[in-house]
């Protein structure tokens, strides 16, 4: 494996941008489609969404400082634009966050791209009644399994404070599916 | 009820998957889109972009219009005080030369300017003697 160092080198020169680029689209594609899929749930908006991030990270490469590692770079992109979406999405529905989120949750069964059963479903819906940054912090460590520290470089907090938002989500989500 | 404990069930997983083969195209969807970012979008922000500053210009000036005319229109005739200012302050010509070239229309205009009851008429006759002279010398 290349050093990323040498990697980002070959993302900013333009005799080697085009490869270095289809390979960073196909080594991040699938982690980044999962993360943005937890976020927006419905494989339309993750479609839309996992592109956009993916022509900002391009546009911006020259930007790209190498103060964080490549992978928090764009995992905080792709976050950012998955909630912008969902924010914009609820704004133009006229409903909130939550409402839109829950709506599209009651929809899954019916999603082709869907293959959960109740409980699935139940988690959901109680990860839904959580703050934003909560939700985030449970998706990125429940669902895709990332480090503390990996999740503290993306989302800029402690691992502490991370640490902390985990145990509170995970009470919450165990009261929410004892009583419901 | 039985607790329900994160920790003790079998991991749930989130259950979302992508369409079949969707891996294999994104890519090229990608790169496609950048594509025609480079080669379409960016020269056509930069017209609209022109066209829009021209625009703005045009409404601008057409703005002005009425404010240049007003002035314009301002600069042609001067305003009561200022002839009043320069009647008085600046020029050699005396009350008597001004009382001198009004004529029988102006007098009837300013009886109906300035209307006084009699009793302050007379007040101010007997306050100003001179006044008299004045009203000799018209006639």
């Amino acid at each position: 494996m290349i050093d990323e160092k040498e990697f980002i080198k070959q993302l900013l020169t333009p005799e080697t941008q085009n490869s270095a680029f289809q390979k960073l689209l196909s080594d991040y594609q699938r982690p980044l489609y999962s993360h943005i899929r937890n976020i927006v749930l419905n494989h339309d908006d993750a479609d839309d969404v996992l592109q956009n991030t993916f022509v900002k990270v391009f546009q911006n490469l020259k930007n790209f400082k190498g103060e964080s590692k490549l992978f928090s770079w764009m995992y905080r992109i792709a976050t950012n634009e998955a909630l912008t979406f969902l924010s914009q999405k609820a704004k133009l529905s006229g409903i909130t966050s939550e409402a839109l989120q829950n709506k599209t949750i009651d929809n899954l069964k019916a999603d082709l791209y869907f293959d959960g059963d109740e409980i699935q479903i139940k988690l959901q819906k109680a990860i839904v009644t959580l703050p934003e940054k909560q939700q985030l912090v449970f998706k990125m460590k429940y669902f895709e399994e990332l480090k503390y520290e990996e999740i503290a470089d993306i989302l800029g907090t402690s691992v502490g404070a991370l640490k902390a938002s985990y145990h509170h989500a995970v009470k919450k989500i165990e009261l929410y599916v004892t009583s419901n | 009820m039985k607790t329900f404990k994160l920790e003790n069930e079998p991991k749930i997983k989130s259950g979302f998957k992508a369409p079949e083969n969707y891996f294999d195209t994104f890519q090229e969807k990608v790169l496609q889109q950048l594509n025609e970012k480079e080669v379409k979008v960016i020269p056509f922000y930069k017209r609209t972009k022109i066209i829009s500053l021209a625009a703005a210009a045009v409404i601008g000036f057409a703005l002005l219009i009425p404010i240049v005319n007003h002035y314009k229109t301002n600069s042609n005739e001067l305003d009561e005080a200022t002839l009043e200012n320069y009647l008085s302050y600046h020029s050699n010509i005396s009350q008597y030369d001004l009382i001198q070239n009004l004529d029988d229309n102006d007098i009837e205009k300013l009886g109906n300017d300035v209307t006084l009851e009699d009793e302050t008429l007379e007040d101010i006759l007997v306050a100003s003697p001179n006044i008299e002279h004045l009203i000799s010398e018209q006639n």
